[in-house]
């Protein structure tokens, strides 16, 4: 009897092993090697972490946001629940293996192994802070009780994202134009998350991923947690909190970003150009996007922009050329503005775009240097500034033959305007003049049908960008689409009635012949 | 039937012979490549073609009625009406194509041969002097393993604060601002760029930039900046050491003359 009992218990021992084989913690599965991660990251990572990990590597000093500080041990981007402070090992293996998009941290599961990504997180954690010394990995945040997204949903996501407050910081229109001045690690700038431009999402663009940042906040930055078990004081429920990552989600606006090969401005041939930067002429002209990169290729070099991403449309008549700019910049920057002064970093000077072209349109592949041209091939310019709280809105236009070598030009004699307003964290600015001008030796000549270069300079006056600090594209095309002949139609209708009639003919003529 | 048939079926033999025969026949002189016959001369062959067997099968009057029999038949004979119908709206259809191809604007945009490693000039000049490329080697190169490495590293330090943001930090071209440029940053992993060239080389490519390309370097738009003016002469050769040992490459070696 007893060995029957014996074997029974054997027997359900088993089962339960073999069950725990299924439902083992992650944690267990993967010990890195410490002593292994240590030689990687003396590859690969102390550049910027430093070799003790206190973030002073040589590239520290160039990026914003900085390098993560893992003697500190303090995590941003972490999934254990708020109350808990320690980081989760799978937290820093993500971190590593898919980087953080919109930072300098690049994803690095392409040339590093899993184990080795796994070794990497042993030596972080445990070898360069003594913080989380003998602590079990924590559990993950809960995400049991999530809400798919639906209408009501979101409705409800962004009632909550009001009565939270979390315009203050992010905007009404979710773009992170804060009407405070942020800091992280009470001495870094940081800036609130645009929501529109969900590739920039640090910790990936999922639910999960935005309802851990909203439930145990970013720790050392002004994005708190918003965990509370009672609503009161500003806090969500664990509801609402899922409600709100359903609003942010929908917040996002794909067509905004850079296409992966689209480098034309294509110009829409009208009849009359739109009014002013908000016609609703412009709604149907389809826009090109460009990465913004700062201007790191002369002195002074420039390392931590704000700005990402210009967004550009152009129209044309048979005497005009127009042009829309949109950038989502998050400070309205006018010289002399006291709220402006507060939010801003580096002191504070006017916002300003510039759109370049070259004077003479080249024949060949050869262009003018992208910088300002050069000695033998000018560009022109058409510059505009946010201004003071005395005269907003500056515009000039100007011929330049290099770096400091610049002249204005006569912006009367060649019409030009511009007209610009700031809603919601995004500037629009439009800029207009005539396609052609008299002062052909320092103005571009613009020509219907033609591929002509174009590029576009941005300066963020919150963010300390004057002079040659400011951000950049390297030439783009320009091409101003003439209006499609009628012949297009025409011609080909012409041969398929011309066809048909003459089969038909040609077989009358066959019957008559035979009869 | 079959006489009507036979005419089409050599046509299109010869022209798969054109096709792909010739091609192929160059595949096998020249492994690795797939030399084409150009569409301009295709078409005239095509047209030779044509014209020949037309001509062939219609030689004598069997032939020509062969040929031209069900033709005559689907354009006359009433019971075939449909089928006349369905023919002569896709000869329409099929001249209307062809002339739209010949009258639609096209805009593509310009292309932009990048050429790969121009030929280096036989002197440049850099950091206030004239240095002759072909001698010219990396001084921090040394036997002494201990000293390279500690070279490297210092060449790593001035990699970090000022190529990184382009390059990247796995030397793959891919730093956080690279896909503003146009062309891309240079892939130092990849066995098409350091892994061919002599430090040298690299050191003129450095040194002098985008606007120090010579004239065959097209486009003429690389945003690399003229490094001799941010930079000294020994944090060049330095950074150049450190991307050879970082990405595991071998330097290219000229053989000495003597």
């Amino acid at each position: 009897m007893n060995k029957m009992r014996l074997l029974k218990d054997l027997r359900k021992v088993t089962v339960l092993l073999v069950l725990s084989l299924f439902i083992a913690p992650p944690a267990f599965a993967d010990p890195g090697n410490a002593d292994n991660g240590h030689a990687i990251y003396l590859k690969k990572c102390w550049w910027c972490h430093g070799k003790e990990g206190e973030a002073d590597g040589p590239g520290s000093k160039f990026m914003i946001p900085p390098p993560r500080n893992f003697a500190e041990g303090i995590y941003k981007y972490k999934t254990s629940p708020p109350a808990n402070e320690i980081v989760r090992d799978e937290d820093i293996f993500n971190m590593i293996s898919d980087g953080m998009p919109g930072t300098s941290m690049p994803p690095w599961k392409d040339v590093l192994k899993k184990q080795e990504r796994w070794d990497l997180v042993a030596f972080i954690k445990n070898k360069l802070t003594d913080m989380f010394e003998d602590e079990p990995n924590p559990p993950s945040i809960d995400y049991s009780k999530k809400i798919v997204s639906s209408p009501e949903s979101i409705e409800k996501g962004m009632k909550a994202f009001d009565a939270a407050k979390c315009w203050e910081c992010h905007g009404r229109a979710g773009k992170g134009d804060t009407m405070k001045k942020l800091k992280e690690d009470t001495k870094h700038r940081v800036w609130p998350r645009n929501f529109t431009k969900p590739w920039t999402f640090r910790g990936g663009y999922t639910a999960e991923s935005i309802f851990s940042r909203v439930t145990a906040g970013i720790p050392n930055t002004p994005m708190i947690s918003f965990a509370a078990p009672e609503t009161g004081n500003g806090k969500l429920s664990e509801e609402d909190r899922w409600h709100v990552t359903n609003y942010v989600m929908s917040l996002a606006d794909p067509d905004r970003q850079t296409k992966e090969g689209q480098i034309v401005v294509k110009g829409a041939p009208l009849a009359s150009l739109p009014a002013d930067e908000n016609a609703e002429e412009w709604n149907a002209i389809a826009g090109t996007a460009f990465f913004l990169v700062p201007q790191m290729i002369k002195k002074d070099r420039f390392f931590i922009p704000s700005n990402d991403l210009i967004s550009v449309k152009a129209a044309f008549t048979d005497k005009d050329i127009a042009f829309l700019i949109e950038i989502d910049d998050r400070t309205k920057s006018i010289a002399g503005d006291a709220i402006a002064a507060a939010i801003a970093w580096d002191g504070l000077t006017p916002d300003a775009l510039a759109i370049q072209t070259p004077v003479v349109i080249p024949t060949t592949s050869k262009k003018p240097y992208f910088g300002h041209g050069d000695g033998s091939n000018a560009v022109s310019m058409l510059y505009w500034n946010s201004g003071s709280v005395e005269k907003q809105n500056v515009s000039k236009m100007l011929k330049t033959t290099g770096t400091g070598a610049r002249e204005e030009s006569d912006s009367a004699a060649a019409g030009f305007t511009t007209s610009a307003s700031y809603k919601d964290g995004t500037w629009k600015v439009m800029m207009k003049r005539s396609l052609t001008t008299p002062n052909t030796e320092s103005d571009t000549q613009f020509e219907v049908g033609k591929y002509i270069p174009i590029a576009f300079a941005n300066w963020d006056g919150s963010n300390g960008e004057v002079g040659p600090k400011h951000t950049l594209t390297t030439w783009r095309w320009l091409l101003l689409k003439p209006e499609t002949g009628s012949q297009v139609v025409t011609f080909p209708l012409g041969v398929f009635l011309v066809l048909v009639v003459g089969q038909f003919m040609f077989g009358a003529f066959l019957r008559k012949n035979r009869e | 039937m079959k006489a009507f048939l036979k005419p089409l079926l050599v046509i299109l033999v010869c022209y798969l012979l054109l096709k792909i025969g010739v091609p192929l026949v160059g595949s096998i002189l020249h492994p690795g490549t797939w030399p084409v016959i150009p569409t301009g001369v295709m078409k005239m062959y095509v047209f030779f073609i044509v014209t020949g067997v037309l001509l062939m099968s219609t030689f004598s009057d069997e032939g020509y009625d062969a040929l031209v029999g069900p033709i005559v038949d689907l354009y006359t004979n009433p019971a075939k009406a449909m089928l006349k119908l369905v023919t002569v709206v896709l000869v329409g259809a099929l001249g209307a194509y062809i002339t739209y191809q010949y009258v639609k604007p096209t805009f593509d945009a310009p292309v932009e041969l990048r050429s790969i490693h121009p030929a280096p000039p036989s002197s440049i000049k850099a950091f206030g002097k004239r240095f002759s490329l072909q001698k010219l080697k990396n001084p921090f190169r040394v036997e002494d393993k201990e000293q390279l490495a500690k070279s490297a590293e210092e060449g790593g330090i001035v990699y970090y604060k000022n190529c990184y943001f382009c390059h990247g930090d796995k030397m793959l071209g891919k730093g956080p601002f690279w896909e503003g440029f146009n062309p891309v940053p240079a892939n130092f992993v990849n066995i098409g760029t350091i892994a061919q060239l002599t430090e040298s080389f690299v050191f003129w490519r450095i040194a002098t930039g985008g606007p120090g390309l010579p004239s065959e370097g097209t486009p003429w738009i690389s945003a690399m900046p003229v490094w001799h003016e941010l930079i000294t002469e020994e944090e060049t050769w330095k950074v150049i050491l450190f991307l050879y040992e970082y990405t595991g490459h071998n330097p290219r070696v000229t053989k000495e003359h003597h």
